[in-house]
């Protein structure tokens, strides 16, 4: 078996899936992965596969033309997933290779997505889902706070990387802000600028202490905040279970009502 | 209540370090707690059915999914900005902390005091927009030009494009209330009690009348508003809305529906009267949503009863159960309940125990059974049905690839097979399956866990009310 060993990241993976196909060796004797802490073994053979935005951007451009955008949304979605998850039957860009190439021997390519039966696809499926629960608990819980420049300032702790979706959600409902987002766990940051698009840059620089600088009337807002969100609960039916259910307790240190 | 605490309290915001022009009076902290404290007893807090992009001149756009941002130490979902204008009320319902005859702290907010708090909340991404309602001050038409007011400086001058439900108040002139539907995405009437006659003993201000007249106007708008946009081809029925309210083009009218809201448990109702008057209204009134509110007694008026073990919140439950199944699962309310049979059971949910009372339709064969069937199915929801149809297309399914693909096997196991066959060799038998659901606790629900010194036995048609 010829293992070809990827960054984690979707210009890592569709490279991955590039250097297989064109390696020649069969797809039955190909695995890819994504993940570095995996075991050697002793008759495989590991190929490492270095990140090639050109060899990506083929790729890309293939399963746009030949399977459609929502199918290559659903891969992207599924390279954003954190694959380290221990119920995961398969690694995640093994997964993604294996789709892709059973997508591409297909009439109706786009369709192997609803073969949930299949390990690789319900292994994606599971990773999108992942994606997309997380992106939507952002969306949710993210909170800004206005630092003296007036720019709206976010931080979050998302397991998968969830930035682009919550920055583009953010782009459309805030189109005159200045904000940032800074994803902690990945340490980029998704900044938008008053009327323009957001972009997503590295952000392993950034200084924290002049994200604490508020404005002068944000503290009495997140007490105005926290007054209403201790009032408007109803004392005859308190339910910290159910509380904890619906806002998991990893999202509460970055609210300002929980934390 | 005691708010004199938190007015003393160093979180008083004064005008010096808070600038006039933030728009906030000094006593804003005081007024949001007394209105906030004054508005929680209403359930709605969802802020879904319209989908729209912002258009990039203001602040705001909406989901249809509906986004909740925090969840209140009781559970509920916070997702707007849920407040009185004023607790200031010439009503006197009896099961409603803010009657007049009642001696409690009251307040009004301002148009503006409004539009700052419901803006300052959304850009910091605590709300997903606001949701007014009003006592009644003055008059019902006075009350209501106050909200209108309020949200029409939110949507023009603010121009926020986010969401906003109001109440449409009884009795208020009619064209105020279609002004405001041209700006609201939902309106909301409360129905409060499920008979007339629970109405004049409680709400002797508000009549069965004063709420279905607006209420049928609010309907009849909606359709009109969607008749119009299709003959001007801008709609086939599923609209992107804009907030077009400058550009001269066809505005939408409460393009998220309206609903309304009843009281459970302050009158004798069962559960069969109230899901028919719930069906009615989404039959006859085209409603959106019915909220369903355990009572909780406030007022301690002699009037309702005490309910010395909370409100009846496995009642409720059961009912948004029903609910759903009336609105998603294409069942009728004659299926669930009957005269004979006017009440939910407590132990199994309303699906669970139909199917229970109809084996001759199970098993239920995964790998044939249209949607529809499915859905009939307990354990199975409109989400699973759906990827078990999509997925069996490629390949034959069996129980492990259900689980894979998300499907809750615990109460589906005795009602399915695949390709045939059971999941364990069970018996399609009321009494087998009934006992094999309840020896798993975790199916049983949690009020009745905790009553361990009452014995009950299993098939008694217990009813909720005490």
């Amino acid at each position: 078996m010829y293992v070809f060993q990827c960054e984690d990241s979707l210009d890592g993976i569709l490279t991955g899936v590039y250097d297989a196909w064109a390696s020649h060796y069969g797809h039955k004797n190909i695995q890819l992965s994504s993940d570095k802490s995996g075991e050697i073994m002793l008759f495989n053979q590991y190929i490492t596969v270095i990140p090639d935005f050109e060899k990506s951007r083929k790729v890309s451009r293939t399963l746009i033309r030949r399977l459609g955008i929502p199918f290559y949304e659903t891969i992207c979605k599924c390279a954003m997933a954190d694959g380290n998850c221990k119920k995961l039957s398969m690694d995640k860009a093994n997964a993604i290779y294996q789709a892709i190439v059973m997508a591409l021997a297909l009439p109706e390519g786009a369709r192997v997505l609803e073969y949930l039966a299949q390990p690789c696809i319900s292994c994606i499926f599971q990773l999108c889902r992942q994606t997309d629960n997380e992106a939507h608990y952002m969306i949710e819980f993210i909170r800004f706070a206005e630092l003296e420049s007036g720019i709206l300032f976010s931080m979050i702790h998302p397991k998968n990387n969830v930035l682009p979706v919550v920055a583009e959600h953010f782009t459309n409902r805030f189109p005159l802000e200045n904000f940032l987002i800074y994803d902690a766990t990945h340490k980029i940051a998704g900044i938008h600028k008053v009327q323009k698009d957001y972009i997503i840059t590295d952000a392993s620089e950034l200084n924290i202490e002049l994200t604490k600088q508020y404005s002068m009337d944000e503290q009495e807002y997140r007490r105005l905040w926290k007054a209403f969100f201790d009032t408007i609960a109803i004392e005859a039916r308190i339910n910290p279970k159910l509380q904890s259910q619906n806002i998991p307790k990893r999202y509460w240190k970055d609210t300002v009502e929980l934390a | 209540m005691n708010f004199t605490a938190d007015f003393q309290s160093p979180m008083k915001i004064t005008s010096t370090d808070f600038g006039p022009a933030s728009g906030l009076s000094s006593s804003i902290m005081e007024k949001l707690m007394i209105l906030t404290d004054a508005a929680k007893y209403d359930v709605a807090c969802t802020s879904s059915g319209v989908d729209r992009q912002g258009d990039g001149t203001g602040i705001g756009n909406a989901k249809s999914c509906g986004i909740c941002h925090s969840f209140a130490a009781d559970g509920r979902c916070i997702s707007l900005l849920k407040i009185l204008f004023t607790n200031e009320c010439i009503f006197n319902c009896s099961y409603c902390q803010n009657n007049c005859n009642h001696d409690i702290p009251r307040a009004t907010f301002t148009p503006e005091e409004i539009c700052t708090l419901t803006i300052q909340f959304y850009r910091r991404n605590y709300i997903e927009g606001l949701f007014l309602s009003s006592g009644i001050i003055g008059s019902p038409t006075y009350t209501m030009e106050l909200i209108y007011e309020t949200i029409y400086k939110l949507r023009t001058f603010y121009r926020f494009q986010g969401y906003i439900h109001v109440k449409a108040i009884p009795g208020a002139d009619p064209l105020l209330i279609e002004k405001t539907g041209f700006l609201a995405d939902r309106m909301s009437i409360n129905l409060e009690l499920p008979t007339s006659s629970a109405l004049k003993k409680l709400a002797p201000c508000k009549s069965r009348h004063t709420i279905l007249t607006p209420m049928r106007q609010i309907q009849k708008g909606i359709t009109e508003n969607k008749n119009e946009l299709i003959s001007l081809g801008m709609s086939n029925g599923i609209v992107k809305s804009s907030m077009n309210i400058s550009k001269g083009t066809i505005p939408r009218f409460v393009p998220a529906g309206q609903s309304t809201q009843m009281i459970i448990g302050a009158t004798p109702e069962n559960d069969f009267q109230i899901m028919s008057v719930a069906e009615g209204l989404y039959q006859k009134f085209g409603l959106k949503r019915v909220f369903y509110s355990a009572f909780v007694n406030v007022t301690q008026d002699s009037n309702l009863p005490a309910l010395p073990q909370g409100p009846p919140l496995l009642r409720e439950h059961r009912l948004y159960q029903a609910d759903w199944l009336l609105r998603y699962y294409h069942f009728t309310v004659d299926e669930l309940l009957s005269e004979d049979k006017p009440n939910f059971n407590i132990y199994l949910d309303p699906k669970c125990d139909w199917a229970l009372r109809h084996l001759e339709y199970f098993p239920v064969e995964i790998s044939t059974a249209d949607y529809k069937t499915l859905l009939r199915v307990p354990g199975i929801g409109a989400k699973s049905a759906k990827r078990i149809v999509k997925a069996r297309r490629g390949s034959r399914l069996d129980f492990p690839d259900l689980k894979k693909i998300g499907v809750v096997l615990k109460r589906a196991l005795y009602f399915i097979t695949c390709s045939g066959r059971m999941m364990y060799p069970t018996k399609i038998d009321e009494d087998y399956i009934c006992r094999s659901l309840l020896s798993d606790s975790s199916q049983i629900p949690k009020e009745i866990r905790e009553q361990e010194y009452r014995q009950l036995s299993l098939f008694d048609d217990v009813s909720f009310s005490s």
